[in-house]
């Protein structure tokens, strides 16, 4: 049977303390617990163990596990914190915590200065952004010639690269972005400032308890408090 | 005691109800059985099409990678066309029928303000709650691939999809559906 039985406490691989976690970031002790209901639904898509792993991440973002992406890559490698091949929900929150609204500029600046830096050479050079563009106009299939996506780089490094050796080193980046606030826009995600109250989630669940299927169809937490339904069949 | 009216019951009150136009939201395209050779071939990632008013030529590099699909983790938190393939669970005796599921869902959709209509083995629920443009609106359907192997098709239908993916409303629901087994009988 998969990992998520009926009882409350859960003894899952990935499960940490939602006290300690809310401790070390900016979520509530109850927005941990709404985050957990939602990587319960991401980590068990798949395989059942508790634990998002690639083709889990990529079925949450694209609705599709086989859909590779070199940004989504990078996401997962960046949450993938111990570098396991699977995210844990420990590593969930913590990389989720980046995109509070409540978390400095500063913090999400280093995240995605990370993010670009493909091999983590500790600079984003010109060849990585170029390899980025091009991979975001065949996801949108577009075409641009090679001419234009040049222009586009030029551009960009002559705003960027102030020493002009090529490549933006963190500082570069900073200031970059200081200049550019809009680029640090996809490091914020407004849902998580009340995320308990922002969305009321239902999840149906199967499960199989002696023979009998239980859907749980469970109302995540609003203002209300948590409402959940058994029907036994 | 004094009470507000909803603008559920608003809707169906006869006054209101004179000379009253619903406006008519565009609705996806019911499901067809494309769906289900999809599961067995790779299945294609459909697009919701975002409209794109300008040419990205002279944008910055980074503006336009933000534009990526991968970077945008708000999709983690909408309601989405879901289609998961179930497998059945090994040396578990299951017989719950379609029915009993969709008769299940009903009974669980209608203490959430959700009415629910179905027509064979297609759903759909309907968000009560009219507060804002176009209901929040769930179609579901299950569909046989195989004798053992079933796919329960969720997605939204009409409201307003732009509006979902950047203004969080507490109408907006995510749904996950886990490994469940279904036969007909």
């Amino acid at each position: 049977m998969g990992c998520f039985q009926s009882k409350v406490t859960r003894q899952c691989p990935g499960h940490e303390d939602p006290i300690i976690l809310a401790s070390q970031t900016a979520f509530s002790v109850s927005e941990v617990e709404a985050l957990f209901e939602l990587f319960k639904s991401i980590s068990s898509s798949v395989i059942d163990d508790g634990l998002i792993n690639k083709e889990e991440f990529q079925l949450a973002l694209f609705q599709n596990r086989k859909k590779e992406n070199i940004f989504a890559n990078r996401i997962f490698d960046l949450f993938d914190a111990k570098k396991k091949g699977v995210i844990d929900f420990g590593d969930f929150v913590r990389a989720l915590n980046v995109f509070h609204p409540n978390v400095s500029q500063e913090d999400k600046m280093n995240f995605a200065f990370r993010l670009y830096d493909m091999d983590g050479t500790g600079f984003i050079e010109r060849n990585e952004v170029k390899q980025m563009v091009i991979a975001l106009l065949c996801e949108s299939e577009m075409k641009l010639a090679d001419e234009t996506i040049e222009a586009i780089l030029d551009k960009t490094f002559l705003d960027a690269d102030i020493n002009q050796d090529g490549k933006i080193d963190i500082s570069e980046w900073k200031n970059f972005v200081s200049r550019n606030p809009s680029l640090l826009k996809i490091m914020t995600l407004p849902y998580l400032r009340d995320i308990t109250t922002t969305f009321p989630s239902f999840v149906f669940h199967s499960e199989v308890d002696e023979g009998k299927i239980l859907l749980r169809l469970k109302l995540l937490k609003n203002a209300k408090g948590m409402a959940q339904l058994n029907m036994g069949s | 005691m004094l009470q507000h009216i909803t603008i559920a019951e608003i809707l169906k009150e006869e006054w209101f109800k004179k000379g009253y136009k619903p406006p008519v939201f565009e609705e996806k395209d019911d499901t067809n059985l494309d769906d289900v050779e999809a599961i067995f071939k790779d299945y294609e990632e459909h697009h919701v099409t975002e409209q794109r008013e300008e040419q990205p030529t002279a944008m910055n590099a980074f503006e336009l990678i933000s534009m990526s699909k991968g970077l945008n983790l708000g999709n983690l938190f909408d309601a989405e066309e879901v289609c998961m393939d179930l497998r059945e669970k090994q040396g578990l005796h299951l017989n719950v029928t379609a029915n009993e599921i969709i008769h299940k869902i009903k009974e669980a959709a209608k203490p959430l303000e959700f009415d629910v209509h179905n027509k064979n083995y297609k759903m759909r629920l309907y968000n009560l709650k009219a507060e804002r443009k176009g209901n929040l609106n769930v179609a579901t359907e299950i569909f046989q691939v195989a004798p053992s192997l079933h796919m329960v098709e969720i997605r939204k239908a009409k409201g307003d999809t732009l509006e979902f993916n950047t203004v969080p409303h507490d109408s907006l629901i995510t749904i996950s559906l886990h490994f469940l087994n279904v036969s007909y009988c």
